[in-house]
């Protein structure tokens, strides 16, 4: 540029002195301002190049987030091999678009999806009130959703399944036009297969854990099979009967709550009983105990004085057994609450009088007379 | 100069590109792809990665996606035992084949998988039609075929999609909605409805004679337990009994002194409480009142 210059000032300059080629002065200012233009157009277009070159390089830049994990293709084809081709969080580098596709795998972020094929037809809006529409007599088999169980009877289920993408992920990724979809209809499958052989009452109420299991086990099977590369988190699942048949099911659940109220009085009165043969039975024991050793012991206390009083008797029976009689007699006679004494030759007692009212019962009357 | 060698390198680098887009192609991962020359296919890639071709109109590359579709079909069938069943179940596929799919279906997935619908609509009715409603819903594991009629299903469409050459590939099938035409539905629910009411009166009978049986059987319980404690009890006295008699060996000494003592003690715990006594004089020791003593007499 600065060589132009210095060739066109010598020019000017030389003007006054030579007279200048006529079409060179219009000539020498438009080429100066196309110049001038050319060359400020020049130098922005470098810096936008080298600009966009930069901006190009810079691109390829990107960070990979905690739950993901990226896939760098080069010409359509998986850069690295096996595990190695797994990019974990961290800043990566990728040649720009059309040679390196960055696609990011969200491995451990849960994802769900719901099954709604066992249940009646509902709005989102009605869903969101918490009402239902009203049910009809039938369902139609386009609209509402059931499920048929072993027992041939119809019921409504519905279920959130929670997974999550297993590692490495590349199989869900890259095996399936629509992942998501094929997850959701096998949680549909597993729901059918598995409510084809349950009872009813099992999966309403009996078994319901059972239930779940088997639609559990039921799916990740289909996703072993599949291949479907997920890991199942979490089944939740909402089973009703059908809201035809609400008031017979509830009569069932009342009936069955009233069988346990009367189950429960039985065993109370069950263990009740029992428990007052028990006690019954050991005081009866106790009893007979005691009885015996009472007499063990009265028997042996009577032993004991007749051995006692045996020497007394040998020595002299007659005066013994007059001495100890009379002392009986006496005791006994100290001990009577009444004595009557009548003389020799009566033969009649008249007694006419109130029995002695004495706090304890049963109170005899007193003995008639004796003749 | 030094404008012209960047300006050729620019230049160049263009033609390069250029060249590369009239001459390359990649195949994606996800894809798999079939090479045309004339129009007839010649070349099929199925490994991603980028390729060379000659450029339109000698060659051109049509990919077709080879990720596994899904794919779901609704269809009311007879079970053999005469059970109207609506029976909607869906398929994985997937292309397997571009150089017999491409011909064939014109790289259309949409047209694949309207063939594909014959195909699921045969094996309805080829595989469903011989099999009872049992097979489908049963308490009894062993009368359920339930992932074997899936199976029969899958093995029927991929025998025909193999037979057709549709260059397609059935990866796997599995039922996923079995119901009942509308009208049967309501005679389901009337049936339900009276199992409901004999289920009411079985739970209340049940309950009844539970409840009956377990009281019985605690009657019965406490009755053997007080019988056995009464036995126990006899025994208990028995044995009293024997421990005594050793006892009762003294009085075999005297049992003159023995009988009289038990005479003496039965009169004492006879006249022991709130008794009354008449007696006339000539009892000892009244007989003292009177005058001269004269020999005891006792009187009970």
């Amino acid at each position: 540029m600065t060589t132009e210059e210095i060739k066109l000032t010598p020019a000017r300059r030389t003007a006054p002195i030579e007279p200048p080629p006529p079409p060179e002065v219009p000539d020498d200012s438009s080429s100066q301002a196309l110049s001038d233009a050319l060359r400020s157009s020049f130098a922005i277009i470098k810096v936008l190049m080298i600009g966009l070159v930069l901006v190009c390089l810079g691109s390829g830049f990107f960070t990979g987030g905690p739950q993901e994990k990226a896939v760098i293709l080069r010409f359509g084809r998986p850069v690295g091999e096996g595990e190695k081709m797994l990019l974990g969080p961290g800043p990566h580098w990728a040649m720009p678009y059309p040679i390196d596709e960055v696609v990011k795998i969200p491995v451990g972020v849960m994802q769900s999806v719901r099954s709604t094929i066992g249940w009646y037809a509902t709005t989102a809006a009605l869903e969101a009130a918490g009402q239902e529409p009203p049910p009809g007599a039938s369902l139609n088999p386009e609209r509402d959703g059931y499920l048929f169980t072993g027992d041939a009877n119809i019921i409504h289920v519905r279920g959130t399944l929670s997974y999550r993408i297993k590692e490495p992920g590349l199989q869900y990724a890259f095996s399936f036009s629509n992942a998501s979809n094929l997850v959701q209809n096998a949680f549909n499958s597993a729901l059918v297969f598995a409510a084809a052989r349950y009872r009813v009452d099992d999966v309403l109420t009996h078994d319901f854990a059972g239930f779940r299991e088997l639609v559990q086990r039921r799916l990740v099977q289909l996703i072993d099979q599949q291949q479907l590369g997920i890991v199942v988190d979490q089944i939740a699942l909402q089973p009703i009967p059908p809201r035809q048949l609400k008031d017979q099911f509830n009569a069932v659940a009342e009936a069955e709550a009233k069988r346990g109220k009367v189950l429960n009085d039985a065993r109370t009165y069950e263990s009740q009983a029992i428990n007052n043969a028990r006690a019954q039975a050991s005081q009866l024991k106790a009893e007979a105990q005691g009885e015996r050793s009472t007499l063990v012991a009265s028997v042996a206390a009577e032993a004991a004085r007749f051995n006692h009083l045996l020497p007394q008797y040998r020595a002299n029976s007659e005066l013994f057994m007059r001495q100890y009689k009379s002392e009986t007699i006496h005791r006994v006679m100290t001990n009577a609450q009444e004595k009557w004494v009548i003389p020799p030759g009566q033969k009649r007692l008249q007694i006419d009088r109130e029995p002695p009212k004495l706090k304890t019962l049963p109170q005899k009357p007193a003995e008639p007379g004796h003749e | 100069m030094k404008y012209n060698s960047v300006t050729i390198a620019i230049g160049a680098l263009l033609l390069v590109i250029f060249a590369t887009l009239l001459f390359m192609f990649q195949v994606r991962t996800t894809e798999v792809a079939v090479v045309t020359t004339f129009g007839r296919p010649t070349r099929p890639i199925s490994e991603p990665g980028a390729y060379f071709k000659w450029p339109w109109p000698i060659q051109r590359v049509y990919k077709v996606d080879q990720r596994i579709h899904n794919f779901e079909s609704f269809e009311q069938v007879l079970t053999s035992d005469g059970y109207n069943l609506l029976l909607s179940v869906y398929v994985g596929w997937n292309i397997n084949d571009p150089k017999m799919f491409f011909p064939r279906f014109g790289g259309s997935e949409s047209k694949a998988q309207s063939s594909l619908e014959g195909l699921v609509r045969n094996a309805y009715s080829g595989v469903v039609g011989r099999h009872p409603f049992v097979h489908f819903v049963s308490t009894e594991e062993k009368e359920l075929k339930f992932s074997d009629i899936e199976n029969e299903m899958l093995q029927r469409i991929q025998a025909d999609a193999q037979a057709n050459n549709y260059g397609i590939q059935i990866k796997f099938l599995g039922i996923k909605k079995l119901e009942l035409p509308e009208s049967v539905t309501k005679l389901v629910f009337e049936r339900m409805q009276s199992e409901r009411q004999v289920k009411v009166s079985e739970i209340q009978y049940k309950g009844e004679s539970d409840a009956a049986a377990i009281r019985s059987a605690a009657d019965l319980e406490s009755a053997k337990l007080l019988a056995e404690a009464e036995a126990e009890a006899t025994t208990i006295r028995g044995l009293g009994d024997l421990e005594t008699a050793k006892s009762y060996d003294v009085f075999k000494q005297e049992p003159a002194l023995a009988n009289f003592l038990l005479q003496l003690r039965g009169l004492e715990d006879f006249l022991k409480e709130r008794a009354t006594l008449v007696l006339d004089l000539e009892t000892s020791p009244l007989n003292l009142l009177k005058s001269a003593p004269s020999a005891p007499n006792t009187k009970k």
